[in-house]
């Protein structure tokens, strides 16, 4: 039952002490599903051993522009030959204009696949969590590394924390 | 729960933010009068172009100025200023942002913000211009039962296209970067009040961002692809625009020098803006310490630069014209330069390429104050060459027995007046829910200073520096 579940969560302020705490968890056999790390800054490399974020952003913007392009092609070039509007010497199906707006439906397919992209894989659609008792150390520049307790995390994991919480239920700190 | 700190340090300390943040956090803490009293005055005079907009829609387009064979007077000059100003931000953001630039930190949200308030208000315009707005939906390329269709071939619809993946890639670029600053604003105000409106609100706002590293890692990656992106969506709406004009036989807008032109007179109009908008920030929020001296300094240089390009361009087109002598032209021409439109044709050479040259070169001309009056002034000079390319040709055209004359009424002064109060507004509200500052950027800005400096100690001991 998840909320049996107790957490531990330490607040550190550099992202060196946090990284030396995830390396003491990860020797103590705790797995990267068990530890969560938050900040409200970017940190490279600063993340449970063995669960290195990786995304699909790149593939996925490609993805969407040949989506969107194939679209906006499609859109002008077979509408056009559907309602043919003869305008001056040009053909029905003109090239550059087809290209212009083309390029404008690969711009925004790529753009809206990204931006989903960034949303889907970071979860960040999903139901807000209640705010937690550590959020403010968070808001303040800080790190937070929670572990799920289902084994006992190693002593000492967290000495150069500045503070650190024990919590009997699932929420998050 | 139990909680422990370690010795020396107290609670309240930690769960303050670091002294020198304050200032960003103020303006979205809780209501200041001064941002009360502005977005009272900015919002009365938007009011003012929804009444005269209003009165328009009443009354029909006659009310406005434009006739025959001034079909595009303000509205259209409106338009095409406001698109420029758009560029100020994304444009400008992106660039910085894949080139690196450090010091970009502090201002790309106050400049992304820009684009997405100034398109809007851009968008509006043909709307307004086409007399009556619940028409507009002819250009959208739905099935219908009335053998409608956009044709593609008119550069009217690449401008709906291009405008529209503008505003929505400027959008996206604008929020997703504002997620974590709005997470951040969400723990705090949770934490001073959980009931709260603020504390509900960017719950709401912030969605569900936590700050794990795979979401760090998609939104830096995104951040970045959007950057790439946006650079050559930005410059296809404004060399869209241009061929608005390009791509008629008019004389002086059958060019092609127009697109290069038109989107270097649209950054530079929006580096313009952006300085003003910084300068007011600074002031009136006591920014001092993020936009400070080196960022108005590193603007200033861009500024400088794209008022020599500016110039050269304005130039590049004169001369052009001049020694083709071709009668149509000319007429436009010499409109210009010695006839009805000649005091604000070198008004506009005074404002965008005399002063700014004078004046931004030097150290002292690159300081925040002077920035900005440059900027105001440039601000008024590139409305001017609007005015001057849509109304100046549109008065000659080719057939000089449909020659007329323009005179703009109430109405459309109204409506330009309450499009600034408009962007004032927007801007107002913003900086009163958002930070105007990326408080994660400039935080990852120091902490990367910080760690560059760790990293570059040995090579400093090596060289003797430290000594």
């Amino acid at each position: 039952m998840a909320g049996a579940i107790a957490w531990t969560h330490a607040v550190f302020t550099s992202p060196s002490d946090a990284q030396v705490a995830l390396r003491q968890l990860s020797e103590a056999g705790i797995v990267a599903s068990d530890i969560e790390v938050r900040s409200s800054v970017p940190h490279e490399g600063l993340h449970p051993i063995g669960a290195s974020p990786r995304t699909r952003v790149p593939l996925m913007a490609v993805l969407g522009g040949l989506v969107g392009g194939t679209g906006a092609f499609l859109l002008t070039s077979l509408s056009s030959l559907a309602y043919p509007l003869p305008t001056g010497a040009m053909p029905i199906v003109p090239g550059p204009p087809t290209g212009i707006i083309t390029f404008e439906g690969l711009a925004i397919g790529a753009m809206l696949f990204t931006a989903s992209t960034v949303l889907y894989e970071g979860r960040v659609l999903t139901r807000p969590s209640p705010p937690g008792k550590l959020d403010r150390y968070l808001a303040a520049g800080n790190i937070v590394v929670s572990v799920r307790c289902t084994q006992a995390p190693p002593p000492g994991w967290a000495s150069t924390a500045i503070v650190t919480e024990s919590q009997s239920a699932e929420p998050s700190p | 729960m139990e909680v422990t700190t370690s010795a020396g340090v107290s609670r309240s300390e930690l769960e303050a933010p670091a002294f020198e943040e304050e200032a960003i956090f103020r303006p979205v803490a809780g209501m200041r009068r001064g941002l009360v009293v502005g977005s009272l005055i900015t919002g009365a005079l938007a009011g003012l172009l929804f009444f005269a907009w209003g009165y328009q829609i009443r009354n029909d387009i006659g009310v406005a100025g434009i006739n025959r064979p001034v079909f595009w007077g303000f509205y259209i000059a409106n338009f095409v200023f406001w698109i420029g100003i758009s560029h100020a931000g994304t444009l400008i953001s992106a660039i910085l942002r894949v080139t690196s630039a450090e010091w970009r930190r502090p201002v790309t949200r106050c400049a992304e913000a820009i684009t997405v308030f100034a398109l809007t208000i851009g968008g509006l315009f043909p709307l307004i211009h086409l007399g009556r707005p619940w028409l507009f939906w002819f250009m959208v390329p739905v099935p219908n039962n009335r053998g409608l269709w956009p044709n593609f071939r008119s550069p009217l619809v690449w401008d709906m296209m291009a405008i529209l993946t503008y505003l929505t890639g400027s959008t996206l670029y604008l929020l997703l970067p504002m997620l974590p600053d709005l997470a951040i604003l969400r723990d705090r105000a949770a934490a001073e009040n959980p009931l709260g409106f603020r504390a509900r609100l960017y719950r709401v706002l912030a969605l569900g961002w936590r700050g794990t590293p795979q979401q760090w890692h998609s939104l830096e990656r995104g951040i970045r692809v959007m950057a790439v992106l946006i650079i050559p969506v930005a410059v296809s709406v404004h060399t869209i625009v241009s061929w608005d004009f390009a791509m008629t036989l008019q004389p002086m807008w059958h060019s092609t020098i127009f697109g290069p032109y038109f989107v270097v007179g649209a950054i530079y109009s929006g580096i313009a803006v952006l300085m003003v908008a910084m300068y007011v920030l600074r002031r009136g929020l006591g920014l001092e310490d993020y936009l400070n001296d080196r960022v108005f300094n590193n603007l200033g240089l861009l500024f400088v630069t794209f008022a020599v390009i500016w110039g050269y361009f304005t130039f590049a087109e004169h001369l052009t014209v001049w020694y083709g002598n071709e009668p149509s032209e000319m007429i436009v021409f010499w409109q210009r330069v010695s006839g009805d439109y000649a005091m604000i044709f070198w008004a506009m050479l005074i404002f965008n390429v005399v002063i700014p040259l004078s004046v931004l070169p030097f150290q002292w001309g690159r300081r925040p104050l002077a920035t900005c009056l440059v900027g105001l002034g440039v601000l008024v000079g590139m409305w001017i060459e609007r005015f001057l390319i849509v109304v100046g040709t549109l008065r000659f055209p080719r057939l000089d027995f449909t020659v007329g004359t323009y005179q703009p009424t109430w109405v459309e002064v109204a409506i330009l007046v309450g499009s600034f109060g408009m962007f004032a507004f927007m801007y107002f509200l913003f900086v009163q829910f958002v930070p105007i500052v990326s408080i994660w950027e400039v935080r990852e800005g120091k902490h990367l200073s910080s760690h560059g400096a760790e990293r570059a100690a040995p090579v400093r001991r090596l060289i003797g520096e430290e000594a």
